[in-house]
């Protein structure tokens, strides 16, 4: 040992000096070879896409100037002042993201209350699960009761019953109240509760009540002035005004009444105010513009042969259905299956064994081909539940089973990082295992779950071999009528006009086919990023 | 004296949207009035606001599934609340997972049903009526710079696809004229209609084909791959060829009276043989009784001679007035007996 220290002390020096730092650099620039090569090959083929989709070749270079000029150039300029003054970026950024959210949350509300259920299909449920909830919630924070948490579970184990079963008197409530009244009762009510709350929670500064009574009054006040809108129906502005206008108020009241933050306004402002200027200025000095392939009569009409015409919505209209469903199936059968997994079953003994091998399986689950699960959806719910071939339910279970191991995967492993630690403290303090698991891991194990959630729920809306297996209509020309109805999504669709022999429709049609369902996506992730990073910043 | 309060009610709407192809309309009018149709007063009244409504569901070939598509888009711009969804699963797949089960109401053949599948359908007591909607002419290309084999015949393709073409077949070794270089062949994929028609008519027996070849259910793979060296050869429906025909070749070929290009003209005279060939719907007859499939299956057969929808929209030969109407004359029989 002597001898050894010996002789690292007299040749330490050349030793250390022998350390060749070549290979650390050569891993170095190997990683970063292999996050460009993913990163430059997935923008080149998304600058392609977008390319093609919003017909930018037809823009003449006096647009692209005029572009620059109006978008570009103050974008830039507040970008650089934005890096002197950072408090002004976040409010920027701020504003941006609310506004963003707003619109996408909007659209996606309307497509989903709106379209798919229908304003009293929504009030049935509305009144026979969310009223219940609602208000054994409030009750339950006024009055310490135990019994109200059971009897949440009872409600949402019943209220579903109830509201099928009652769906015909219920919805006839909801008729006779009409769209717009029954989304004042159901969707701005809630909000003015919730908005109370958050401005009395959380900011200093106006007083809760008013901003409640605000939320009751304006959408009212302002119903003169949307009639004078053709697009906007009184229905679309009751939901857009929670999802976009409340927040979007708060938010830029906030930001005005602080004084340092007011500059941070300029930047969305000059951003709008370009925009809108770019599609006014070149008309009037006759500059042709791009000539998109994606824009508002592509997504709200039916395919057709003729590329001009060709349209995506009951492909859209059919994938959102499809995709809510599979949300709600997979949250509920996935996170179940999570925490019993990691909760509750044994894993210790012969029953230990038992739930190693369930584990192992899931695992393994996850790497079946996706067609195979299409023909397990055919033969089990197509054919033995007889839910119909094509239909969305069909469609739904089948896609649900399908990520249900990425999403059982994914929360397990959320909920096993949870530290012990924090679970013994629990029990330590006298907490039962519902407690511990409602109060100290769910809360910390939720950004883990949803993040796992919105990758497997990308993957579901990009299917399509299932949906072959199962029947899915290749082409449809109205959105499904309902869970049994059938339906197409936006894969299907898009993969059929890929094989289409006419220019049009290689280079337009289908580029901005795959730009709505990035679209899609994007809107599905920034809800569930939003929802995340609520629960990541709560302090539980 | 056998008549249906359904039939007479959509035949008012078809009236309205016959414009096009009037004639046919008309004619298929006095057929009607000719058939006698006791209880007809009071429905032809109110004929004009009866909205059809229910839904449609196709299946079948991949061919004729662009032709579906069309006349499909255009009955739904007079009859908005009739649910159409098409789903192309070639013509095989469609009568056996869909058709003859009674999951679909029509089934698109690019061939005649066979035997085996009526007997098929039969058991589950699904009868099928055939119409014929359009003439397909199937096109053998060849890369542009291919100078040499621009006229083939029969003999030479069977060579070239036959199930004995070795992989390393040159095209010297099927005409000594031909350059010595391999061929490289793209066809179409076994499940398709395509297939089972040009194996029959070129190789005399369906399914006989060589297994050295790119198979395919999309067109344009095929034409790609054919444009990708000037060795190679393919064939697919005249459809694309029609919209795209300067990317690649057609070959004219010769079935023993000359060389004959494929065309509109050609096929349609049946002057383009072994390759042109007729396109299928089968309806269920049990379903014709149900008021929007039978409208729709009219006007499929109207459609089916206009030569803006089937020749300019899909690319295929339209029907001539006399072939439609004995075809509606057929449907309408088939009606009347479900009615």
């Amino acid at each position: 040992m002597a001898t050894g220290t010996e002789r690292q002390g007299t040749d330490g020096t050349a030793a250390f000096g022998g350390v060749s730092r070549l290979r650390g650099v050569v891993f170095q620039y190997v990683t970063f070879a292999a996050s460009l090569f993913g990163i430059l090959s997935l923008a080149v083929l998304l600058g392609y896409v977008f390319w093609d989709a919003f017909g930018l070749e037809t823009a003449e270079s006096a647009w692209y100037a005029t572009m620059v000029v109006t978008v570009v150039l103050p974008v830039a300029g507040f970008l650089l002042y934005a890096r002197r003054n950072p408090l002004a970026g976040r409010t920027a950024l701020e504003l941006a993201a609310t506004a963003t959210g707003g619109v996408l949350s909007g659209f996606a509300l309307v497509v989903v209350l709106e379209v798919i259920a229908g304003s009293g299909l929504w009030f049935a449920y509305f009144l026979a699960v969310g009223v219940p909830l609602g208000a054994l919630y409030l009750y339950g924070r006024r009055v310490e009761a135990s019994w109200t948490g059971l009897a949440v579970l009872g409600v949402l184990v019943a209220g579903p019953v109830a509201g099928t079963v009652l769906l015909g008197p219920l919805s006839r409530i909801g008729g006779v109240l009409g769209g717009p009244g029954v989304y004042y009762l159901s969707v701005i009510a809630p909000t003015a509760l919730v908005a109370r709350h958050v401005v009395d929670g959380y900011l200093d500064g106006p007083n809760g009540n008013y901003v409640a009574l605000a939320t009751l009054v304006v959408p009212i006040l302002a119903v003169p002035a949307v009639d004078t809108v053709a697009v906007l129906s009184r229905s679309v502005w009751l939901l857009f005004f929670p999802t976009l206008v409340v927040p979007f108020s708060i938010v830029a009241g906030r930001n005005l009444a602080a004084p340092g933050r007011r500059v941070g306004v300029v930047g969305p402002l000059a951003f709008a105010l370009g925009v809108g200027l770019l599609a006014v200025v070149p008309d009037l000095l006759g500059i042709t513009g791009p000539s998109p392939w994606f824009d508002w009569q592509y997504v709200t009409s039916a395919p057709s042969q003729t590329a001009e015409q060709a349209g995506l919505y009951p492909a859209i209209i059919g994938s959102i259905f499809m995709i809510v469903l599979v949300a709600l199936l997979t949250l509920v059968l996935g996170v179940g299956a999570a925490l019993y997994l990691e909760e509750y079953a044994p894993s210790s003994g012969p029953a230990g064994a038992v739930t190693q091998l369930i584990r192992i399986n899931i695992s393994n689950l996850a790497g079946v081909p996706s067609v195979v699960y299409g023909i397990l959806g055919l033969a089990v719910f197509a054919n033995t539940l007889q839910f119909g071939f094509g239909t969305v339910i069909t469609a739904a279970f089948t896609l649900s089973l399908l990520i249900l191991p990425i999403v059982i995967i994914s929360a397990r492993e959320a909920i096993r990082s949870v530290p012990d630690s924090l679970r013994e403290a629990s029990y330590g303090m006298g907490a039962t295992r519902w407690q511990t698991i409602k109060n100290v891991i769910m809360p910390r194990a939720i950004p883990g779950i949803l993040t796992g959630t919105i990758l497997a729920l990308g993957r579901a809306i990009g299917e399509t071999a299932p949906l072959i297996m199962i029947g899915v209509a290749t082409t449809k020309f109205s959105p499904p009528s309902g869970l049994f109805g059938k339906m197409t999504a936006m894969p299907m669709q898009v993969f059929t006009w890929s094989s289409y022999p006419s220019e049009a429709f290689q280079h337009g049609v289908v580029a901005a086919g795959v730009v709505t369902l990035l679209i899609v996506l994007l809107t599905m992730n920034s809800v569930a990023i939003l929802l995340r990073n609520e629960f990541e910043r709560g302090d539980y | 004296m056998t008549d249906d309060r359904a039939r007479t009610a959509s035949r008012r709407s078809f009236l309205t949207t016959a414009g096009a192809v009037g004639a046919v309309g008309l004619a298929g009018c006095t057929e009607e009035s000719g058939n006698g149709n006791g209880e007809s007063g009071g429905s032809e009244d109110t004929g004009t606001s009866t909205e059809l409504s229910g839904e449609i569901d196709i299946t079948g070939s991949s061919t004729v599934f662009p032709l579906a598509t069309a006349v499909a888009e255009q009955f739904r711009k007079d009859n908005s609340e009739v649910d159409i969804s098409i789903q192309s699963t070639g013509s095989g797949g469609g009568f056996e997972n869909f058709f003859c089960p009674g999951e679909s109401d029509i089934n698109n053949a690019s061939r005649p049903i066979k035997d085996s599948e009526k007997e098929n359908c039969m058991s589950n007591d699904v009868v099928s009526h055939e119409v014929v909607v359009a003439t397909d002419a199937l096109t053998v290309v060849i890369n542009n710079e291919n100078d040499w084999a621009t006229e083939m015949t029969v003999e030479e393709l069977e060579q070239i696809w036959g199930p004995d073409a070795s992989a390393d077949q040159t095209w010297a070794d099927v005409n000594d004229q031909w350059p010595d270089e391999e061929i490289e062949r793209f066809g179409a994929a076994e499940t398709s209609g395509t297939f089972d028609y040009f194996t029959e008519t070129i190789m005399g027996e369906e399914g006989a084909h060589t297994q050295d070849y790119e198979p395919t259910e999309t067109d344009r793979t095929i034409v790609q791959g054919v444009q990708g060296s000037p060795y190679a050869i393919g064939y697919f429906g005249f459809a694309y060829f029609f919209q795209n025909p300067d990317q690649v070749t057609a070959v004219a070929i010769d079935d023993g009276d000359g060389p004959v290009k494929p065309s509109l003209e050609t096929a349609a005279s049946g002057e383009y043989t072994p390759l042109s060939r007729p396109l299928f719907t089968y309806p269920n007859e049990n379903r014709l009784s149900e008021d929007h499939i039978a409208e729709f299956m009219r006007y499929f057969i109207e459609q089916s001679t206009s030569e803006e929808v089937v020749a300019e929209q899909v690319g295929y030969v339209p029907r001539s007035d006399e072939q439609a109407q004995k075809e509606l004359d057929e449907l309408n029989a088939a009606i009347e007996e479900m009615g």
